[in-house]
This record gives C-alpha cells, structure tokens and sequence, in this order.
C-alpha cells in the first residue's frame, strides 16, 4: 500500500538504533499480535468475495449493475482505509538524543506543565523516548513508541491510531459500517426474493454472509458512532476514556466544523522516522561574528539575562569567568568546582555567586525558561551580594557608579532606564537614603525609567518570566524539597555573606530585582512555586499596563496574589503620576483565593529571611533614614495569614523579609524594612488586618504617596513609632491606626487622602 | 547522527534547545523567546525573526485551505495511489523550510559560530541550535 509501511514495528530505521532492534525482533516473534488483524482481515475479505461471488451476479442481473459497481467501490475504500490504518506510521516520535536530555532523569521532575488556551495541560516525562510527551502524545505499550496525537492502539489494524493514520482509520470505520450495511441489504434483498430456494447454495452462502455482517454491524457501528462523536468534540480516544476533559474544557478544540475539517481535510502530517537526510554542508569557523555591545545592551533581557549580558561583555567566551567586580572582590570559584554535576549547557548562565541549591531541582532543559532559572538565582544572589558588603564599600562605589548601575539597572533596562537606574541604586547602596531629596530624585528619575524600560522589557519579560516558571512550577518536588521554598535562604547561607544579601537573593528569585523589572509574576510564581496557578498570575501580571511592570516586583514576595499587584501598581503610580484607577480594577481581586495554598509557602521562605534581614538592617539602618513604608506594603501583603510573625519585633518577618526580597529595587527599600521592624506587634496586627481590608492597592497608593511625596518628612517613617507608620504619619501610632482601621473599611475608592493632624501629616489610604 | 558535515575547525561547546509553544494548541511553533545563551552569540531580533519565520511556514503547512482539501479528496478517490507519485503539501513546505534552515546557517548562524537543527529531525519537537566554541589559534 502507498505511503509509510509500518505495520509492526513502529519505527522506522532511521531512529535510534539498539532498542528498537531489539524490540522488533522481539515484537515479530509474537503471533498473538496477529491474531485480530488476522482474523479481520479473514471475514472482511473472505465475506465480501463471497457476497461478489454469489449475490453480486443475481442482483446485478435483477436490479442493475449499479449494485455491484457500488459495492465494489465501497469495498475498495474500505480496503485502501485499512491498509492504510494498518501500515502507516502514526506518528511515531524519534528518541531524543543524548544530549537532549543533559540532566539525569532522577532531577528532572516528572511533570511539565503547559498552558494551553488558559487551560493548565501537563507533559509528562517519557523515559524511554527521553523527551517530555507533547501534548496529546502518549507511549504505546505495545509499540513501544510515542505517539502524537495519541489516539489508542487498535488490535484490528495492529497499530498505534494517532496523527497521520487517524483519519484513514475513522474513514475505514465509516466505510466499513456503509459496506457492512451494504452487504446485509443486498443479502437480505436476495434472500427475499429466493425465499423458496432457501437451500441452494447461493441462499446458504448469502445467509452466512448476512450473519457474519450482521454480528459485525454492531460492534462497529458503535465504534463508528463513538468515533463520530469523538471527532465532533476534538478529542481522542484517549483523552475520552482516561476521562481528560470530564466536565471540563477542551483546549485542543476549534469548534465541531474545524475539528472534522482537520480530521478529513488537512495535508497529510509529515513522518518523523525513516526521513531522507539532506546532508547540509556548513562551514562553521572561528573567528566568529559576536553582536555588538551596542546591540547586546539593546537587546532586552529578560530577568537575569540583562543583568548577566553586562557581566558578558567582559567574557570573551560562554565561560563566566571572572566577576566584573573582580577588582572590588575575589571571583568565587569556577562553577564546574562548585558544582561539577551540573553540565555546560548551565555552566554559562551562572556567575560569580552560587547557584541556590533550587536550581537543581528544575530541569533546566526543555524550556527556554530553564536556563534563566539557575541565572536568576546566580544573579540574583551576586546582586544582592554586592549591597550587602557594607564592609567593602569601594565595591559599591565602584560597582554602583559603573558597574553595577550598568549590570543592575543599565542592563535590564536596556533601552532608558540606565540613567535611572544607577542613581537608584547607588543610592541603595549607600547609606543615602537619609536624604529624603535625592530619594525623591531617584523615585522620579526611577519611574520614569522604569516606566520606558518596562516597555522595553515587558514583552520578553513576560513570556520569559512565565516560561520560566513553567520549568518552575510543575516540577515535583523531590522529598527533600520542602526546605527549597525556604532553601532559597539556604542558598545565600551557602554563599557565606550577611544575612541581608542572603535573605535578599533566596527571597528574590526573580533576578532583576534591582531594576524593578516586571519580574513580580516570577516572583509571585517563585512563591508559589508549586502551584500552577502562579503561571495563571505570571500571565495575568503580564497583561497590565508597562510601567506597572515594575511595581510587580515589589511584591514579588507576595503569593502571585493581585492585592499586592494592585499594592504595587499604586505604589508607582502615585509615584510617577496619578494612577489611574484602572490599573486597580484591571486587577482581578480574586488572589484571595490563592493565598491560603501559598501564604505557607510564602511563609516557610520567608521564615528564613527575617533572621538574615534583621541583620541587614542593623547594618543598613544608620539613623533614622527615610524609608517608604508604602513600598513594604506590597510585600507584605502575602504575609497576611501571619501577622504575628509581621508584629513581632524581633523578627518583622513579612516587612522585613519583604523587604529582603528587592533591596536592590529601590533606594527606599531597606530603610523602610528596618523601621518596620520596630513597630510594636499591636500596630503590626492592626496595619496588617487593614491590609486585608482595604485593598492592598490603597494600601499601597497612599503608602506611596507617603513616600514619594513625604520625602523632607521621610525620616519620620522610619522610627520606631510602628506599622502604623504605613497608613499614617507617625503620630501615636494607636490613635492613628485606629483611625487607620476606619478608614480602611471605607468604600473601595482608590485613593490616598491626606489628613492632618498632630504634628505630622496623616494619610488616609482608602480604596 | 547529525550528517552535516563540518570544516571542523570549531567544537561544540552547548546545545540550545528552543521548545515548542504549546498556547495555541498543537500547532507547530516554536517559542520566540531568547535563550540566555545565545546572548553573546547572536542579535536578539536576528534570532527572533528565525523563529518566527520557521512558524509562519509551519503555520502555512498545517493550514486548512483549498490545496489540502483538493489534496485529501484527490487521494480519496485514487485509493491513496496519489501518494506514490505526488508530494503531499506538508512536504512541500517542509522542503521549503529545509531550504530556509540551510540559508539561515550559512548566512547568519555559521559565521557566528551556531547552527540551527531543523526541528523535523527531532520530530518537531525542539529547534536544536548548536554553540561552537570560539576557539582560536592565538589562545
């Protein structure tokens, strides 16, 4: 028959070679295989040559030799269906070669979860063919092979029912039911007619004929109907029996019309095996093109990869390595030294810092995300690094002026965002941010680049951002990965600096925390790591408006909730200009419903970082230097379900942790977290149970009115009156935050209203 | 297994794997997102524009018009015979992009020091793009 033979083995001899010898030496021995087809294609020839041979001649006599023309023609539409059914590839897929798979099958989760039309589907690990099933694809136990768009292995044709045979299987199923009908009919006319001749050969034939297909007729008829209805639908027989889309959606679905014009009409799917190789005959070598630095600082990066562009231009190769502050610091070991499991194919994303231990249980391969994962931690755990060393404080000043500005800031926003970034984060790195005018400075300047940046960044930022949590997200989790959420603080353990830089870089797993790149949707996926629904954030985050990209990363240590989102984007907003209140009702308020499954998660991580920020703010906090409080709101927010831990003045785990996370995303950032750990626990409950009323993006505007407006009376924020300090002046705290607590339950108005009173100026933050 | 032959005057350093974008179902497309790797090695809009080049022609294979209509009926009624003698449509554009892989390699990825797989050979699974390693005499 035409097309691809393939009848038996299921592969052609093109793929990889031993296994599948092996298995079809194997396979060839079994004759129990054989027996269905077998036996199918016994009645079904045998019957209709018989009904040709003693019917046919009668009929055509009788009636017309229309009769036999017709069902000579069905029959061979039948035949060609079958064969075809029978002998073509299905769609097999070739193993994937070695080097497809770098890492070991025992650190690669088992799951991959993609989305589809909004619908979460999952890929599941193939270890026999070494590649994550595409969707729709299955292994065939008895082909022993992948197969796309898996539809079952039928006994009848002895093959796998998938993408290029399944049309010529449903085809021999409906030409096979109008032949069976067909014959029964015709039998049934001429025994009707012979009724008195019953016991001639012919009417004994023509009987047994009639019950052979009548015994037929229903089973396939059935099968035919079902097959019907599964086409109407879009869905396989595999996806119908293991009951896939029960009540649910199909994402595979184009509506009833398309779906059977797919099936019936669409150009035959190419084989995947058994391929003619056009030799290609390439010369590839050195001295090879590099893009320019020009283009390298244009292109835009996506969350580690701005930041790791800069540090490249020092590298003249994929090794990272030396640290582009090699004069300000030793470069830590090589990484094939650190960590010499881990394969080239990681080994040029990493940097100067550690990989957090996390890395490794993403499979790295498999997603263009992957690579970005360990770079976001390396990176993220180098910018972190570099503020954290108050005992080298040239490092800052050299880091800050050029390169750091330029790696933090100046490479994640390529396009404008360098001037801003760098006076921002010189800022953090200094102890400046006592200076309530050049705060102010860096919030306008920082908007403003921000906001062109996040243009820039946006597009690459959220297909990245959620491709890479994708590799994040459905990972299962090995058993000691429960310590990972809170591993991340492990990692900055591991990298042996102060607590600050540690908490910083295993809260910020989104690496371009320093420029506030719209990295919140991966840091709202990071936290909630496990869950799926964080890719639905990460893709929810993505669609609001650029420049409130930005303040997305703020809360990044929220669970990918919107309520911090919404924080966040009033918190900018204010800042740059007067937010619109769009941006809050662009933003689904239904995170709530998220936040039980991740606060624990949130929690467990950030149970880890308050220690080491507790010391960071000793060491950041001088004298009592402006901060904003309303930046903390953000990431405070997620740790709702824990006030006490957020009240608690030895460890203000959600402000101070929080603020941990994105120390580096603005000047004001640290400062604030320090003076929020002196709040008293009564005010913390109180500002934390007015977070949950209001929405977190009143709390957040007027917190950011606060701090960008409030910059002469900054230095007020920071001591040691309370958490109430975030919704208000710091007057008594308790009048204040009672106060706060009325107010918070107002109407959802966006807004922040300025109230004076007592000696400072008393910001209502309403929504 | 990969018969492309090489001046090897370059060794592999990595492979970078572009994956399929599954949001719009099974369609074949590649995502366009840049791989960290490629960084240093390639533009961005370069590479991009690769991308989305290979998905505009596999979006025109896999697309439902006239030509696989005419194609599948003409099969029909010749019980499939036609398929020995004419190339299906799918083929055709896969030839096209074959075509299309081979010009990408030789005019931008080769002199950079990368090249592309042409993803048919991984069953449309991955676009492959190998790094060479820049190595040179003087180092």
């Amino acid at each position: 028959m035409p097309g691809d033979s393939n009848k038996s083995e299921g592969q052609g001899p093109a793929s990889s070679p031993l296994p599948h010898s092996m298995n079809l030496s194997k396979r060839l021995l079994q004759p129990s295989r054989y027996v269905p087809v077998s036996a199918a294609t016994f009645f079904l020839v045998g019957s209709t040559t018989l009904f040709f041979c003693f019917t046919c001649p009668w009929l055509s006599e009788r009636f017309s030799v229309a009769v036999p023309i017709y069902n000579g023609i069905i029959f061979l539409f039948v035949l060609a269906n079958f064969c075809m059914a029978t002998f073509m590839d299905p769609g097999i897929f070739p193993r994937a070669a070695e080097d497809e798979d770098k890492d070991d099958d025992f650190r690669a989760p088992l799951y991959k979860t993609v989305e589809i039309r909004g619908i979460q589907v999952r890929m599941k690990w193939c270890s026999t063919c070494r590649f994550y099933r595409p969707p729709r694809c299955s292994h065939c136990s008895v082909c022993d092979n992948c197969v796309e768009d898996f539809d079952h292995h039928c006994p009848w044709v002895n093959n796998c029912i998938g993408r290029r045979n399944y049309r010529y299987f449903f085809l021999f199923l409906l030409s096979l039911t109008a032949h069976i009908m067909a014959v029964f009919g015709f039998g049934l006319l001429f025994i009707l007619y012979h009724h008195q001749y019953i016991d001639r050969l012919h009417a004994i034939v023509t009987l047994a004929v009639m019950c052979v297909s009548g015994l037929f007729f229903i089973p396939v008829a059935g099968l035919t109907g079902f097959h019907i209805v599964l086409v109407g639908r879009g869905r396989t027989t595999n996806e119908q029996v293991t009951g896939k889309f029960r009540g649910g959606v199909n994402p595979f679905t184009n509506g009833c019309w398309k779906n059977v014009a797919h099936v019936l009409c669409s150009s035959q799917a190419p084989r995947y095996l058994a391929r003619k190789r056009y030799v290609q005959s390439v010369c590839v070598q050195p001295p090879f093109l590099r893009p320019q630095l020009s283009e390298a600082q244009q292109t835009a990066k996506i969350l580690d990869n701005g930041l790791r562009g800069d540090l490249h231009r020092s590298k003249s190769s994929l090794d990272m390595q030396e640290s582009q502050s090699c004069d300000a610091e030793p470069p830590p070991p090589k990484w094939e030294l650190r960590y010499p499991g881990i394969t080239r194919g990681n080994y040029n994303m990493l940097n100067k810092t550690p990989p957090t231990p996390t890395m490794y249980k993403y499979r790295p391969t498999f997603s263009p995300g992957k690579n970005h994962t360990p770079l976001t931690h390396a990176y993220a755990n180098q910018v972190m690094h570099q503020p954290g060393f108050r005992s080298q404080p040239s490092l800052d000043r050299g880091d800050t002026s050029s390169d750091r500005a330029g790696r933090v800031a100046g490479g994640e926003r390529k396009e404008s965002g360098e001037g801003g970034g760098i006076p921002g984060y010189s800022l953090h790195s200094y102890t400046s941010f006592s200076d309530p005018v050049v705060l102010s400075g860096v919030a306008s300047q920082s908007s403003g680049s921000m906001q062109t940046s996040a243009c820039a960044a946006q597009i690459s930022e959220t297909t990245t951002t959620s491709s890479s949590f994708k590799s994040l997200a459905n990972q299962t989790p090995p058993p000691t990965h429960p310590a990972h959420n809170g591993s991340l603080s492990y990692d900055s353990l591991m990298a042996g600096d102060d607590g600050f830089d540690k908490a910083v870089s295993a809260g910020s797993k989104i690496p371009e925390i320093s420029s506030g790149r719209p990295c919140s949707p991966a840091a709202g996926g990071y936290m909630s790591s496990s869950h799926p629904s964080k890719q639905r954030d990460a893709e929810m985050h993505s669609e609001f408006p650029k420049h409130h990209h930005l303040l997305l990363h703020r809360s990044a240590s929220s669970t990918c909730s919107s309520p911090p989102e919404r924080e966040t984007l009033l918190v900018e907003s204010q800042r740059s200009n007067r937010p619109s209140p769009f941006c809050q009702t662009s933003v689904p308020p239904a995170s709530s419903a998220q936040h039980p499954p991740h606060h624990q998660h949130h929690h467990h991580s950030h149970h880890h970082h308050h220690n080491h920020h507790h010391s960071h703010n000793h060491r950041h906090h001088h004298s009592s230097s402006t901060s904003h409080p309303s930046r903390f709101i953000a990431p405070y927010l997620p740790h709702r379900p824990y006030p006490h831990r957020a009240c608690s003045t030895d460890t203000p785990l959600g402000l101070t942790s929080s603020s941990t996370h994105h120390p580096s995303h603005s000047p004001h950032h640290p400062p604030l977290g320090k003076s929020l750990s002196y709040s008293s626990a009564a005010a913390a409950e109180m500002q934390y149970q007015l977070i949950r009323k209001a929405s977190s993006a009143a709390g957040e505007n007027a917190a950011g009115v606060a701090g960008g407006i409030q910059a002469p009376k900054s230095t007020r924020w920071n001591c040691s009156d309370g958490p109430a300090r975030l919704f208000f002046s710091s007057t008594a705290s308790t009048s204040s935050v009672s106060h706060c607590a009325i107010l918070s339950n107002g109407p959802l108005r966006a807004g922040v209203q300025k109230l004076t009173g007592g000696e400072d100026t008393t910001y209502e933050i309403y929504v | 297994m990969r018969p492309f032959k090489l001046w090897q005057q370059a060794a592999i350093a990595a492979k970078v794997f572009i994956q399929r974008d599954y949001t719009n179902g099974t369609v074949c497309q590649f995502q366009t997102k840049f791989p960290s790797e490629l960084e240093t090695r390639i533009d961005k809009q370069q590479f991009e524009e690769t991308v989305r080049m290979l998905n505009n022609l596999y979006a025109e294979a896999e697309k439902l018009g006239s030509h696989s209509y005419i194609e599948g009926c003409l099969a029909c009624l010749t019980a499939y015979t036609v398929f020995l003698c004419m190339e299906t449509h799918y083929e055709k554009v896969l030839k096209k992009i074959a075509k299309y892989v081979q010009e990408q390699n030789d005019k931008v990825y080769a002199p950079r020091g990368l090249l592309l797989t042409d993803p048919i050979e991984r069953g449309l699974r991955v676009i492959e793009v190998t790094i060479f390693e820049e190595r040179s005499l003087t180092r």
